[in-house]
């Protein structure tokens, strides 16, 4: 049951699993806001008054001031689970951070599409997704029909079209 | 259970309340899962000596199958001495076609980032304070 230190390998090795086993694995992602325990706060109270006895260190002006953290802090939690039961594979990814969210459950769409059993994605994520099922030749045949029109579209539209832009 | 799936819209309304039930209690666990649909689908599942030659036939599907999401959190227990009430867990299912997936996702991911709204925020103290340094080295080194 290994916790990855990264998303991305998360990611990685989630997809293979669904690769080789698309029909059985699931994945769950567990979202907890959870009050400490009355042990807890005991514990972190105690830790809080060993910091404080112990002398400052003057040496280090450059190591940033002691953070004195509240003893009834709620932790809150982003746990990524995928899971195997037919050859009991668990992959874990852990987070605190809300700023990974977005990511993480983009990570998601991109395993469900394995899922699915749907052609993968191009890697590129910041690419909007109506982009991709877009049939590609028409859109060439656009561009190349008027620069005035494309201009436009460029100017009012999404990085993706840019990016095409610049290629041809 | 016998629980019916949700529709998508339907789904993502729940899922919010979901979200704001803990936000509003404090403290809370909200699962979320996704799996294929394999079971009752409208795809016939393929012959049985076509399962016997191919054993991996489940890894490519004549057709794109849809996915099922999940959504539920813990049951309360009454207990003394707190305002724990007994309340049974909710449960929410919806199932996604593959066409729309992708649209299904980008709106999933909305609702989490609002959902999960208790999770640390970026730091950005502590990020201007390590530029600063950084800029610092800088001028030192020149």
């Amino acid at each position: 049951m290994p916790y990855f230190p990264t998303s991305q390998e998360w990611y990685e090795q989630s997809s293979l699993l669904l690769k080789a086993r698309p029909a059985s694995t699931r994945i769950t992602s567990k979202y907890s806001v959870s009050k400490p325990a009355a042990s807890k706060i005991k514990k972190r109270q105690k830790y809080e008054e060993k910091k404080a006895s112990r002398p400052v260190n003057t040496t280090r002006p450059s190591s940033p001031p002691p953070q004195s953290q509240d003893a009834e802090e709620i932790t809150v939690t982003f746990t990524l689970k995928t899971y195997d039961p037919a050859s009991g594979t668990c992959l874990q990814y852990e987070t605190n951070k809300g700023a990974e969210v977005g990511r993480l459950i983009g990570n998601l769409g991109r395993l469900g599409r394995h899922m699915a059993a749907l052609p993968e994605t191009t890697e590129d994520l910041s690419m909007p997704a109506e982009g991709v099922s877009m049939p590609r030749p028409d859109e060439n045949a656009h561009v190349k029909m008027g620069t005035t029109s494309s201009d436009n579209k460029a100017a009012a539209g999404t990085g993706g079209k840019k990016k095409k832009k610049g290629k041809k | 259970m016998g629980r019916d799936h949700l529709s998508n819209e339907e789904f993502f309304t729940q899922l919010a309340n979901l979200f704001e039930y803990t936000r509003t209690k404090g403290h809370g666990t909200v699962y979320l899962t996704q799996k294929r649909m394999t079971f009752n689908t409208s795809s016939t599942p393929p012959p049985a000596s076509k399962v016997a030659d191919d054993p991996l036939w489940d890894t490519h599907p004549a057709e794109p199958l849809p996915v099922l999401i999940r959504a539920y959190n813990n049951k309360s227990k009454k207990k003394e001495g707190t305002d724990r009430e007994d309340i049974d867990k909710t449960q929410l299912s919806t199932i996604v076609k593959p066409d729309d997936l992708d649209g299904f996702y980008a709106r999933y991911a909305e609702a989490c980032k609002a959902g999960m709204s208790r999770l640390k925020k970026r730091d950005k103290k502590k990020a201007k304070k390590t530029k600063k340094r950084k800029k610092g080295e800088i001028k030192i080194g020149v």
